[in-house]
């Protein structure tokens, strides 16, 4: 596979795991970019974890709440998405990073949400 | 995704960033219809004030408490007893309410003496209550009447009784919305940690977000329940006060309706460390992964998943039956808030229903964020509109059926639209799995009712048929229906009873043995 051809299948990938997510999750709309940036590092670093065999870090009771979102997110993932199961660890990784960096452009950096920069609740 | 400006708002230009067309292949970063700002002069709103929000929202649905508006009587009397949020004590908090009746010489005058008596009498009234709430309005506000200090006199007067003063007056925000932020901030800094409630569980939740709308809180309370799982407190229905006022000590904040209590979980989460897991309580597959959600994070997904099992076995063959009536039916889904995000994929995946329309009347960028993520293609996304954008929404898209409020509503039934009222329900609850079956029959019957067969009609030019007779819905839904579906013997309609809620009070629950779990 060219590099072209494997750059637009990670792109359709990554579109199909972004629209899982924003039909599916509400995790990733908390009020405040902050939050915002701090929910999708602690749910997509576990799921990414999940999907890659690695282990997670569950120790906190904050810890445990990503985890339940990243492992119903992993599971649902496998489910709906054979291609998963033929990718080797590292393009998963690659995957996730992708997807990390799409949802935060959609609901932080490119958000148009005037509140999300509100310094209080 | 283009902004959308109605005809008959070309003379209030602002309007059209407060509407879009979801395109294809358009994303949240592409155009967001502006949202919680106050409403544009010359546009008249359907919203409510933040006095409304705070109190008939958030605050009245408490059970146990005297709820006592601090103004004219009309404040009250227009916030009492129109959302069906029930209690398991007889509904004492729907059948009563309690005003100061501010008049014109209080105004004058001043109205705290007026005020301190109201708050005694109404005590002495009703003496098994020991708990109130009072309720700032725009005339108390403005004349600056000190009600905290009046409701701690009393405190000190009266040693049983606790008060909770909200300071949230009807201009205090550009909607509905400003009053459920000050509240939850206001019940945070006044009554969280005032009170400890016995721990009866090594699982503790608080509920926040749910308004026991025709018994729901009643229905996921039976889930945690059977979970093992302890509802702490319920923010706010069928809520009580010193529940709530025990907030602090659960391990986990389940969050319902974000719009309205997102502010007390993210306080909570900060000052007391309490995580907070927003679910869906809405749907077969949104309120199962819900409940796994939980049941992971306390290590008892076993129990989640038996009664997940169960009750899908239960009733989805009922919820198809239905979802072979609906599908390919268009909706408007313009509640006020939360709904639109928590109906608008769900209805459509698992009742087959397409939404054209979603709006919120006080909801904040966030809500349509969510709405638009989850809404298909061609949707109209509509910020706090206004009666004639309504209409031209109806004329231009021609919906099957609208879910809204009973204002709204009563106007989509005058153009032969048929509503269902998305704050009140018609036949809930709507929550849980059996929920979830009533409310698509509700969505059934309100479609199929052949009172619609008729009033398309009009009388003063179609001819009126004068030799049809007897129709049922039935016979109108299943016409177009192919045989295998309609006598598909995996499929039935609603068999459950009148009152869904009755078994549930008073049921026994299991007991578990602990498990450890690191939270």
């Amino acid at each position: 596979m060219g590099d072209a051809m494997r750059d637009d299948v990670m792109k359709d990938r990554t579109e199909q795991l972004v629209d899982y997510i924003m039909k599916k999750c509400l995790w990733q709309f908390h009020s405040r970019a902050w939050d915002r940036t701090r929910q999708n590092e602690g749910i997509l670093t576990r799921t990414r974890q999940l999907l890659c065999g690695e282990p997670v870090d569950i120790s906190t009771p904050e810890a445990r709440c990503y985890w339940v979102d990243a492992v119903c997110m992993a599971d649902a993932f496998r489910a709906r998405y054979a291609w998963l199961a033929d990718m080797s660890r590292d393009e998963i990784a690659e995957l996730m990073q992708g997807l990390h960096e799409r949802i935060e452009f959609l609901t932080v950096t490119g958000s148009l949400n005037l509140e999300l920069t509100d310094q209080k609740y | 995704m283009p902004y959308h400006l109605f005809k008959c708002s070309e003379c209030i230009p602002e309007r059209e960033k407060h509407a879009v067309i979801k395109g294809p292949g358009e994303t949240l970063a592409d155009a967001l219809p502006l949202g919680y700002l106050n409403t544009i002069p010359g546009t008249i709103s359907e919203r409510g004030c933040a006095y409304c929000g705070a109190k008939h929202v958030i605050g009245t649905p408490m059970k146990d408490v005297i709820h006592l508006s601090h103004g004219p009587v009309g404040c009250t009397y227009d916030t009492w007893q129109t959302k069906r949020y029930i209690s398991d004590n007889d509904n004492f908090q729907l059948k009563y309410t309690f005003a100061t009746d501010m008049k014109e010489k209080h105004i004058v005058f001043g109205a705290e003496k007026l005020l301190k008596q109201t708050i005694i009498d109404s005590f002495k009234a009703v003496p098994h209550i020991k708990h109130m709430t009072i309720y700032q309005t725009c005339a108390s506000a403005l004349i600056g009447d000190d009600i905290n200090a009046i409701a701690q006199e009393v405190m000190e007067e009266m040693p049983d009784v606790d008060i909770f003063v909200c300071n949230s007056p009807g201009f205090g925000g550009p909607s509905q919305s400003g009053g459920h932020h000050k509240i939850n901030i206001a019940w945070i800094n006044q009554k969280v940690g005032t009170f400890e409630p016995e721990i009866t569980s090594d699982y503790v939740i608080n509920y926040v977000g749910e308004y026991n709308i025709q018994g729901d809180q009643e229905v996921m309370q039976d889930y945690f329940k059977r979970m093992g799982i302890q509802v702490l407190s319920t923010f706010t229905g069928n809520g009580s006060y010193d529940g709530l006022r025990g907030m602090h000590l659960a391990h986990l904040n389940v969050l319902e309706c974000a719009r309205s209590a997102e502010y007390i979980c993210n306080e909570l989460r900060q000052r007391y460390g309490t995580p907070r897991l927003d679910i869906d309580g809405f749907g077969f597959e949104p309120l199962g992964t819900s409940l796994r959600k939980i049941g992971l994070f306390f290590g008892i997904e076993d129990r989640a998943q038996a009664i997940i099992e169960e009750e899908t076995a239960r009733w989805k063959p009922e919820l198809d039956w239905y979802r072979a009536r609906l599908t390919g039916k268009k909706v408007c889904l313009w509640p006020g808030g939360s709904k639109l995000w928590h109906w608008a994929h769900v209805i459509h995946d698992e009742m087959g229903v397409d939404v054209v329309s979603v709006y919120t009347k006080f909801g904040h960028q966030g809500d349509m964020e969510k709405g638009i993520a989850r809404c298909e293609e061609g949707a109209l996304a509509i910020d706090d509109p206004n009666e004639l954008e309504g209409l031209e929404a109806l004329d231009m898209l021609q919906p099957d059926i609208i879910f809204t409020g009973k204002r709204p509503g009563e106007v989509a039934k005058k153009v032969r639209v048929p509503y269902l009222n998305a704050h009140a329900y018609h036949n809930g609850p709507w929550k849980g799995f059996e929920g979830w079956v009533r409310f698509a029959r509700d969505i059934y019957n309100a479609i199929y009712s052949p009172i619609h067969e008729l009033s398309k009609l009009d009388i003063s030019k179609d001819e009126i048929p004068t030799d049809k007779g007897f129709v049922t819905r039935r016979m109108l839904s299943d016409a177009n229906l192919p045989d295998k579906v309609r006598n598909d013997p995996n499929m039935r309609p609603y068999t459950g009873k009148y009152d869904s809620l009755v078994d549930l009070r008073g049921k026994t629950y299991p007991t578990f043995e602990p498990q450890p779990v690191a939270v």
